[in-house]
Formats: structure tokens, sequence, C-alpha cells
């Protein structure tokens, strides 16, 4: 039921969506002594409330309570987080800071301003400092010393990642989502958080944004269209979402194209021993990086099932001894792009992707030497995510694999999506300025991961968070 | 979810407690639902189109002390149309994450 009168609410800066770029603007505006209010489609869970990676939290936390894909051969299986504090209150909390070469690259190939290694780390460490990150106060869990291990047998380099995580004395690990760090910073500054609340479109009058118009489900089950008027728009919806808006809003240009993704293979390991299965492993094997990093999956019972229907042989077994088996995955930087197209009267974007055959032979790569180092680790046996893949327990085995990666048996997934509203001075290949100023307006900006003019093969959330700082801070030096 | 998913789902819950197969078809509606409309639209036209596929086949349902796997599930399975494979795939993950998952 909709409620048929329209509310007005004004504000100076309004901010499009609460994940790490929308929250981390907010807290900087609001620190400043803006006038804030943060609009977020989803709801606002306590993240004490839900255990992590349960089939709840992806009821509550997930857009489309969890599965979607893009269309494609294969397609590629994505997850959003869609409630307050975005996609960080449902990834592992791994943080890397955008390597130099990819921020030289992006600074030359879309000539953007202010964005070398002296400015991209003044900010990273203010946003370090703010996040907790940090490396674990003691010895790594099995699933993810088994990397560790794999990659000193055969002699490739393995890091442990820092994260986004906060311990107690006991050394028990909290993840810093935004929910527990810049919303509340945000809060404490005055900013307001308006949950449950989808913003339809942008109000514009000519090149300037005057709101948005919004739709806000209430506890009571009423929708009520809400105007929200602003000085000031910062779209914050992520790689989807963001360019989706903007082509509702009728801005379209070079917004939706060049999407990019970490197209991830898997392979359900087994192991003699059992394995733990609470979290996410932090080793990352980077012997092959950029174009191929290697690392291990959320391994709930849930997630070792489907990794083990994957591959299409009979799991009955390997599934009744799950307590020993964890999805480790190798991801790509591949030479594939996508698109997001809002299509009129749809609610969700369509979202393409089409992996180039070279992407596909990366993605076989990947996938034998995840294999040799799980085997090297002592793995006794390997479903990889390929139907008609068959299950290896030996290294000689591993070869089988390269022919059987196609694009109808390869079963692959994301959760990095980004560079659909690419930053940068030359306007040929950007839909924004080096700042996030959408072309074209004068006080409409983007601050998220649509931003980054490329995917940079790691987890993008340390990137975002810095671009997303140093933007704010262009934002508010502008008066 | 159509009466095809509905027949697909329920040949793929593998466990006999009535309570439990209700739970977890409820969670897979839902999730059906709650799907980007392009994708449900295409999900429901392959339905219909083997739905009605299989009305005229009409595969016979497993016994419940059958070992073999159910005649329409293999017949999904082992289909030369590749859209046909990929239907029964989704419908087995979404089964099977919700008969791990749901407490």
């Amino acid at each position: 039921m909709r409620s048929r009168s329209a509310r007005t609410l004004d504000t100076e800066v309004l901010i499009i969506g609460s994940g790490a770029g929308g929250a981390t603007t907010a807290a900087k505006v609001a620190a400043a002594g803006r006038t804030v209010m943060v609009v977020e489609e989803g709801p606002w869970v306590d993240p004490d409330a839900i255990e992590p990676f349960s089939i709840e939290e992806m009821v509550l936390k997930y857009r489309h309570r969890g599965p979607c894909a893009t269309l494609g051969a294969p397609p590629v299986a994505f997850a959003e987080g869609r409630c307050v504090g975005g996609s960080t209150e449902i990834n592992s909390g791994l943080w890397h800071r955008l390597p130099s070469y990819l921020s030289d690259e992006w600074r030359d190939t879309y000539r953007i301003e202010h964005f070398t290694d002296d400015v991209l780390d003044h900010y990273a460490e203010e946003v370090e400092q703010a996040q907790a990150v940090s490396l674990l106060p003691s010895a790594p869990p099995m699933s993810s010393a088994a990397l560790e291990r794999g990659a000193t047998k055969l002699g490739w380099r393995a890091v442990e990642f820092p994260r986004v995580f906060k311990y107690d004395e006991r050394g028990r690990g909290v993840k810093q989502t935004m929910a527990r760090t810049m919303i509340p910073r945000a809060v404490e500054h005055g900013a307001v958080v308006t949950p449950d609340c989808r913003v339809m479109k942008l109000l514009r009058a000519g090149d300037h944004v005057t709101g948005a118009l919004c739709e806000r489900r209430n506890p009571d089950g009423v929708t009520e269209l809400i105007t929200i008027n602003a000085d000031h728009v910062f779209v914050c919806g992520g790689a989807i979402q963001t360019p989706a808006l903007l082509q509702r809003s009728g801005i379209r240009g070079q917004a939706g194209l060049g999407l990019k993704v970490h197209p991830t293979i898997k392979i359900a390991a087994r192991f003699a021993n059992p394995i733990d299965h609470g979290g996410v492993p932090m080793h990352r094997i980077t012997e092959f990086a950029p174009s191929l990093t290697i690392g291990g999956s959320v391994s709930r019972k849930g997630h070792i099932a489907l990794a083990l229907s994957d591959s299409g042989a009979d799991f009955t077994d390997a599934l009744a001894d799950w307590e020993r088996v964890f999805v480790y995955y190798a991801a790509i930087r591949g030479d594939a792009g996508g698109r997001v197209f809002a299509v009129p009267g749809l609610r969700a974007p369509i979202v393409s992707y089409r992996l180039t055959d070279a992407d596909l032979s990366r993605l076989a790569r990947g996938l034998i030497h995840l294999g040799e180092v799980l085997l090297a680790a002592g793995a006794t046996e390997l479903y990889p995510s390929v139907i008609g893949g068959r299950v290896v327990r030996r290294v000689d085995e591993l070869a089988s694999w390269w022919d059987v990666v196609t694009r109808s048996s390869a079963n692959l997934m994301t959760v990095h999506l980004t560079s659909t509203v690419r930053m940068g001075e030359d306007r040929t290949r950007t839909a924004a300025d080096s700042y996030g100023s959408v072309w074209g307006f004068r006080n409409l900006r983007v601050n998220d991961a649509s931003l980054l003019p490329d995917a940079p093969g790691v987890n993008p959330q340390a990137a975002i968070m810095t671009i997303a700082t140093r933007n704010a801070e262009h934002f508010l030096a502008e008066g | 979810m159509l009466w095809f998913e509905r027949q697909v789902v329920d040949r793929l819950v593998s466990t006999p407690d009535p309570r439990r197969r209700a739970d977890i078809t409820s969670h897979v509606d839902g999730t059906i639902a709650a799907m980007p409309e392009h994708l449900r639209a295409a999900i429901g036209a392959a339905s219909l189109a083997f739905g009605g596929w299989f009305g005229v086949m009409r595969p016979r349902r497993r016994s419940p002390e059958a070992t073999t796997p159910d005649p329409l599930v293999h017949a999904l399975d082992t289909s030369w149309i590749p859209p046909m494979r990929q239907y029964v795939r989704l419908f087995r993950s979404l089964v099977l994450f919700a008969e791990q998952e749901l407490p």
C-alpha cells in the first residue's frame, strides 16, 4: 500500500547509499559541520544480531536475498549488500591498499588529477586508523595456514592480508563494518540515516540536481513517497545501482559502461583432518598477482554443498564429511567488460558481462594452480566448480582440467564489481571528473566502487574508502 | 513458484519431514520471487516451456526407497539442451543451500 501524499525533506548534502563509499563520505562531510542525510534502500540491521554468512544474513542483508547473475556466457553470479553498511556488512573484511602500479596506470590512462602514491597513502592511513586495520594477533586458522603451507612447498609467494578487524584481549576479532564505524561517526556529527528508503530518481533542473524522489517502506507496511531537496547529492549505491540510478534519472553518457569484475572459479578441497569453518582465510597466494590471486571462501556447510555440486560429480560422501572440506578460489583480472542497463519499468537493472577466450584460459590456469597448491597443502580430493571436471586426487590428474573450463561448463562468481562511472579528466573514457563530479552537473557526485577505472585485482574496499575520503575532502575544500 | 518449479523443487528436496520440506520450499519460493524481474521472467518462461515438454514426456516420480535419481531431475540433468541443465542446477543450488543452512 502506498500513501498518496509526498512528504518533503530538506538537507544540505544528500548521500544515497551507506556502503564503503557512502558511509565514508557521510562521516567526513558530517564531521565538517555540514547537514547530511543518508538514504539506504535496505534495512538497518544490528551487526551483532545475525550470524555472519548465515542464511538469515542473506535474506536480510543481501540484495535479491543472495543470488543474481550477469547475462553472458557463462553467466557470472554476483552478490551485493543491501542494508545500512552495504557490502561491508557481508564481505570478508580483507584490506589491500591500491598498488602503486595500478594508481600510476589509472592516473596516466584516465588522466586522474591528484592521484599519486603520496596522496593516496595519506588518505589510506586516515581510513586505516578509523577501521582498526590489523593482522591476526595469533596463529592463523587451519584453512588459512593450508594456503601458506601449500605455497611454501611450491616456492610461491603467500601473504597474510590485514583485515578490518578489531581484536579483544582474548584474540576474538570483530569485523569493523560501516554500521560499526563510519555510520555511527556520521550520526554522532548530526547525520540523519534513513533506511528502507529507495531512491526512484534524481530530480533535475538544467545542470543542477535539486534532490531525489524516494519511496520509503514504513514499519507498518505503508510505502510513502518522499521528496528530498538537497544542495549537493552524492550517489554511492555501488557499481550496479549507481549507474542504474543515473540512467533512471536520464543521465547516461558513459554511466553503466565498462563494468569490471574479478571472475572467480572455485574448488571444494577435502582434507584428511577436520578444518575450521568460522570465517574466511586471510592468506592469499600472490605469486601470480595481479592477473591471478588465490584465496579461500566462506565455507559453511551450505557453501560447501554448493561448491561440491558445481562439479556435477557425486558428492554425497564428501558432503557427509563436510567438516574436512573447505572452499578455495582463483580470481582473475580479466580483459572482459560488462554493462549495466536500467530498463524503464524494471526495478533491477540488467547486468551483462562477456568473458573473453583469454579470460577463460586464465581461469583454467588459475584452477590448475589452485589445485596444485591445495594438493601441496595436503588436500586429498578436489571438486572443481566446472561441470564435467573430474574429481582430482593427484597432481598428474590436474591437466585434465585444461580443456573442461568452457563457456557452458564453468560455474563462476564474483563479489567485486567496479568501474561503471569511471573517474578522470579524459571525457571519452569517463563519466565523472577526477573527484567524482558527474560530467555536465555542478552538484552531483559519485563516490563509490563505480569510480575505480578498472578492477584492482584484490578486495576493493580499501581503494573505495581511500578515494571516497579524498573526494569528500575535495568537496569540502570547494566550500 | 509456478507449477513446474514446485514439481522440480519437490523432487530435489531430500528430507521426508513434511515440515522441513515446507520450510525449504518456502525459502526457495521467496528467493525466486526476490530475483531481478528479467531473471525471474526468464526462469518463468523456461518453467512454462519445460513444464509443457515434460507434461508430454511424463517422467515418473521416484519411489521413496529408490536409490536412482528422480526421472524428471535426471532428464533435466542429462538434457542436450543447455538451458535445461542450467535450470535444474539453479533449483538444486537453492534447495541444497536451504537444506544445509535452514535451522
